[in-house]
């Protein structure tokens, strides 16, 4: 997971795009495809950790102005 | 020329007399300046000092009573053109000009020369908008030229503090009228040029009458003022009143007060508006953040992400339906060979001896199982098997004859 830390937001996203695609292809084996949803998982997390945490800067930036946020 | 030296020097009175000499051939001649002192003796005669409207000279000039009663009652400072005779004191050893004729310069011929130097002032490009330089947005320090004690002073101080409290001064008191004015105002201007520190330079002055605002349309003052580097602001007088100071200014202030908005921000209005900005940014940075979520949350709701157990799945169904095919094909096979056994059972059926047997027939067989078919080919006293219909016998031969014991032998259907 450290070494995933590197993955820009953008990366991990493309490449997310990259394995839904080729999951809903079908044209992997079952162990690639085991591989490519694990991988997939793991990026959606990556993703997600980076958009949590931007929201979670600009929230403490805006202590005040709740009111159309969410 | 005198010859003079150490040892040969010539007495006062040749010196005296030769710079009287001198000077009495001067005929007189017209010089213009403003009063600056009038001294009325109890005689004949009145004494006043003529003052340079730009420069810090002055002459003493000496007039007749009678000559000075043709301009009076004259104002203070009073802008005047005597024509004058210079004379020499031989007594004293004093120079004074003494006055034939006296003039006051008028407001119409002071306005005349004035638009007269604004259209030199004009041509030469000092008005022009490409001279102009943009005020700073926050000055170091602003450098402030004004009267002692004026409101314009208050004004400005107290407006550029209430709109950013932290502002820093430069201020420069000085004469801001008479003929002190211009030499004065052009110091102050010349020392605050020279302060780096000082970002824009504020000239003001309140309303007055025309001639007390004449220092601000000094060609000197002007040039001067035009020649700085530093954005100068002017606000001199009032609305109407337009020195050419105003015209080289970088900003025309109309008041005081509007000079002090200029050159500093008001800090509330700043405030707002990093506040503005900054909503702006967070605002822009939140729906950036949205449409990514969305995107994400719309990658992971796929089918293949959201049920991962469709890899699975399809797989087996897929193995699902070969192993049916396989079970099936399998039956039929089994079916196949079920029905083949049977044929070949009943086969088999049909081409047994029992039938045979039944009939009455037997078969002999040795011990081995050996099928005897010739009388001949066994010893007396053989052990042999007799296959009946139902059971079996045995026995052991006693004789044989070819012939005779053919009948009784095997037979074949």
């Amino acid at each position: 997971m450290a070494a995933e830390k590197k993955l820009s937001y953008e990366q991990a996203r493309d490449e997310l795009d990259e394995i839904v695609q080729s999951l809903e292809s079908g044209s992997a084996t079952l162990e690639e495809s085991l591989a490519l949803w694990e991988r997939g998982e793991e990026l959606a997390k990556i993703c997600g950790q980076w958009l949590d945490g931007a929201k979670a800067k600009i929230a403490a930036a805006r202590p005040v102005a709740k009111n159309e946020s969410e | 020329m005198f010859e003079t030296s150490s040892e040969n020097p010539a007495p006062v009175r040749v010196v005296t007399e030769a710079i009287k000499d001198y000077l009495d051939r001067l005929g007189p001649i017209w010089i213009e300046g403003e009063i600056s002192e009038l001294n009325e003796r109890s005689g004949g005669m009145a004494f006043m000092r003529l003052r340079d409207t730009s420069a810090d000279m002055s002459l003493s000039v000496m007039c007749y009573k009678n000559v000075l009663a043709t301009v009076q009652p004259l104002p203070a400072n009073a802008r005047v053109v005597i024509y004058a005779k210079p004379s020499w004191y031989t007594k004293s050893g004093t120079l004074t000009m003494s006055v034939k004729e006296i003039r006051q310069v008028g407001v119409g011929e002071l306005l005349a020369r004035l638009e007269e130097l604004k259209s030199l002032l004009a041509t030469e490009g000092l008005f022009s908008a490409d001279q102009k330089v943009g005020l700073p947005r926050l000055p170091r320090k602003v450098g402030l030229i004004c009267g002692r004690n004026t409101d314009a002073e208050k004004d400005v101080v107290e407006n550029a503090r209430r709109r950013w409290p932290a502002v820093e001064f430069e201020i420069r008191e000085v004469a801001v009228q008479g003929s002190a004015a211009v030499v004065e105002v052009s110091a102050a201007l010349r020392e605050l040029e020279a302060n780096i520190e000082v970002d824009v330079i504020i000239i003001t002055r309140g309303g007055g009458s025309f001639e007390d605002l004449l220092p601000f349309s000094d060609e000197s003052l002007v040039r001067l003022a035009a020649s700085c580097a530093t954005p100068i602001v002017s606000a001199i007088g009032h609305e109407k009143d337009s020195p050419l100071l105003d015209l080289v200014a970088d900003y025309r202030a109309s008041t005081p007060t509007d000079a002090a908005k200029k050159v500093v921000p008001d800090i509330a209005q700043e405030i707002a508006d990093i506040e503005l900005l900054r909503n702006r940014i967070l605002r822009r940075l939140e729906s950036s953040l949205d449409y990514q979520s969305a995107q994400i949350a719309q990658l992971i709701s796929r089918p293949v992400m959201k049920d991962p157990m469709v890899i699975v799945t399809t797989r087996f169904e897929a193995t699902q339906s070969y192993r049916q095919r396989a079970a099936l094909a399998f039956a039929g096979i089994l079916d196949r060979e079920k029905r083949e056994l049977k044929q070949v059972r009943a086969h088999l059926r049909s081409l047994s001896p029992q039938s045979t047997l039944d009939r009455g027939y037997s078969v002999v067989q040795l011990d081995g199982g050996e099928i005897l078919r010739d009388a001949a080919a066994v010893a007396v006293g053989t052990h042999i098997q007799i296959r009946l219909a139902k059971g079996q016998i045995g026995a052991v031969t006693e004789k044989s004859s070819r012939a005779a014991a053919a009948k009784p032998d095997n037979t074949e259907k």
